[in-house]
């Protein structure tokens, strides 16, 4: 479904990806790992069209989506739902208001109807009760939470991104978070979650990439992961109390 | 910029609108009156050296309509409007909630900066009208309880400088002014980078672009204007 050819990007003069390839199923779960602005979250936006490379391809479906205007990107963009880092809720809407934005501007609904879906997916979540808050008043996990059910509101999508869903949140709630991933993906739709927490990882995933310096380091199960002998992703795995 | 293109996003440009313009009313006011007093106690001195202190109105009045007004509305709106616009723009790129408006296929040029920049060239000039009355009264507070100069000679003053000219040249500006502060707090806010210091800088420097901007095309316009309409200098 994904397939990154020799890509490239940079921030200005900084490079974040040197051509990087690799190819993601459909239905894989896949872990992107790796430190601080080894560009985990740069391949997310450059999946969505966000960001265009500075060379190579990138192929969503068998489509080159490397040179896609704006508009032609909607419907690659469709195929996928993402949460951004810290659930990136509207500010000024309320929790019913978040979950109903893409409902109003992608359907026909009613507003009985739109309503009706909304209360549906947050109670889905056990957030019901929260229909009426602002996102501020919101904690971490709630937050997380609503982002998910307003990325599935108006689509169908094939495949789930996550940009560090676990980050800041305490174990209870990062649990909450990754059993909700994991029964979202429970109906054949695979996911890459991007994130720098291997517990969280190994909850997740069965692919794992593990990124350096723009390029990919690692990329296997969770198994040949455990007996890697690279320095970096043993650091990473010291995190892990009982591996 | 795609202002008149469809999708037009209403409600967004009615909350715009009550930010920039309801929002902004009370310090326009505030800062109006206390500048036309202040102007009138200082005309009113320096005037009554020379014997020509029935003169304060025509002068305050020219100032207010043609210069101060606009100029002074324009700086305040920019302040508070201009920096509100870029801080919160940058906020919403950091957040990634206009990275979310494009994965939800909206253009966020349509949806965040076009309600902005029409709600500012709209508002703007109506905040100047209600701004230059504001700064009106305080000159006549002056002039007439402080300086002990007759009401009535003072409005017809007024009254004779409101002329189509000077109301022209008064009423042009706010819309450009309008329009620039919001072009330029838009980009600027749409371009943050770097965290809490990046949204920093970029409001900073939409603040001080949009007053720069503001006092170099008062000066244009003023030329312009004043040649438009048959002024010798």
């Amino acid at each position: 479904m994904i397939l990154f050819d020799r890509v490239s990007f940079s921030y200005g003069s900084r490079p974040v990806l040197k051509e990087m390839s690799f190819y993601i199923e459909e239905k894989e779960k896949v872990a992107i790992l790796g430190g601080s602005g080894d560009g985990k979250t740069t391949i997310l936006k450059l999946i969505l069209g966000l960001l265009k490379p500075d060379s190579g391809r990138i192929w969503i479906d068998g489509v080159d989506i490397t040179d896609k205007k704006e508009e032609e990107l909607r419907e690659i963009r469709t195929k996928f739902s993402i949460v951004f880092q810290e659930g990136a809720l509207f500010d000024s809407l309320t929790v019913k208001e978040n979950v109903a934005f893409p409902l109003r501007e992608y359907t026909q609904m009613s507003e009985e109807e739109i309503d009706q879906k909304v209360r549906e997916l947050l109670r889905g979540v056990g957030l019901e009760e929260a229909m009426n808050l602002m996102p501020e008043e919101l904690s971490g996990g709630m937050h997380r939470r609503v982002a998910i059910m307003r990325s599935l509101a108006a689509f169908e999508p094939k495949m789930f991104l996550y940009d560090e869903p676990t980050s800041g949140l305490d174990p209870v709630n990062a649990d909450i978070i990754c059993q909700l991933i994991l029964s979202l993906s429970s109906k054949g739709r695979g996911f890459i979650v991007v994130t720098h927490k291997i517990f969280d990882a190994f909850k997740l995933a069965e692919r794992f990439m593990f990124l350096k310096s723009g390029r990919i380091l690692f990329d296997g199960d969770k198994e040949r992961m455990l007996q890697s002998e690279l320095l970096e992703i043993k650091i990473f795995l010291k995190e892990i109390p009982f591996p | 910029m795609g202002i008149g293109k469809r999708p037009f996003y209403y409600k967004d440009l009615i909350e715009q609108m009550d930010y920039a313009g309801t929002g902004s009313l009370s310090i326009i006011l505030l800062i109006s009156l206390f500048i036309g007093m202040a102007l009138s106690l200082q005309l009113s001195a320096e005037l009554s050296r020379v014997g020509l202190k029935m003169y304060t109105g025509k002068v305050v009045g020219i100032s207010i309509i043609r210069e101060i007004g606009p100029v002074l509305t324009a700086v305040v709106f920019a302040g508070r409007v201009g920096s509100g616009m870029a801080s919160e723009l940058g906020s919403m790129v950091l957040g990634h909630q206009v990275d979310t408006l494009r994965v939800f296929g909206l253009d966020p040029i349509k949806k965040l900066v076009v309600p902005r920049i029409l709600s500012a060239i709209l508002m703007l000039p109506v905040l100047t009208i209600i701004g230059d009355a504001a700064s009106l009264m305080g000159a006549y507070y002056i002039a007439v309880f402080v300086s002990h100069q007759s009401g009535a000679f003072y409005w017809s003053s007024i009254r004779e400088v409101l002329v189509y000219e000077n109301v022209l040249a008064g009423s042009i500006k706010p819309f450009i002014f309008g329009y620039l502060i919001a072009c330029i707090s838009c980009y600027m806010g749409l371009s943050t980078k770097g965290g809490a210091i990046g949204l920093r800088r970029t409001t900073t420097k939409a603040v001080v672009i949009s007053f720069i901007t503001i006092i170099i095309a008062d000066f244009l316009l003023t030329r312009i204007l004043l040649y438009l309409l048959g002024f010798t200098v």
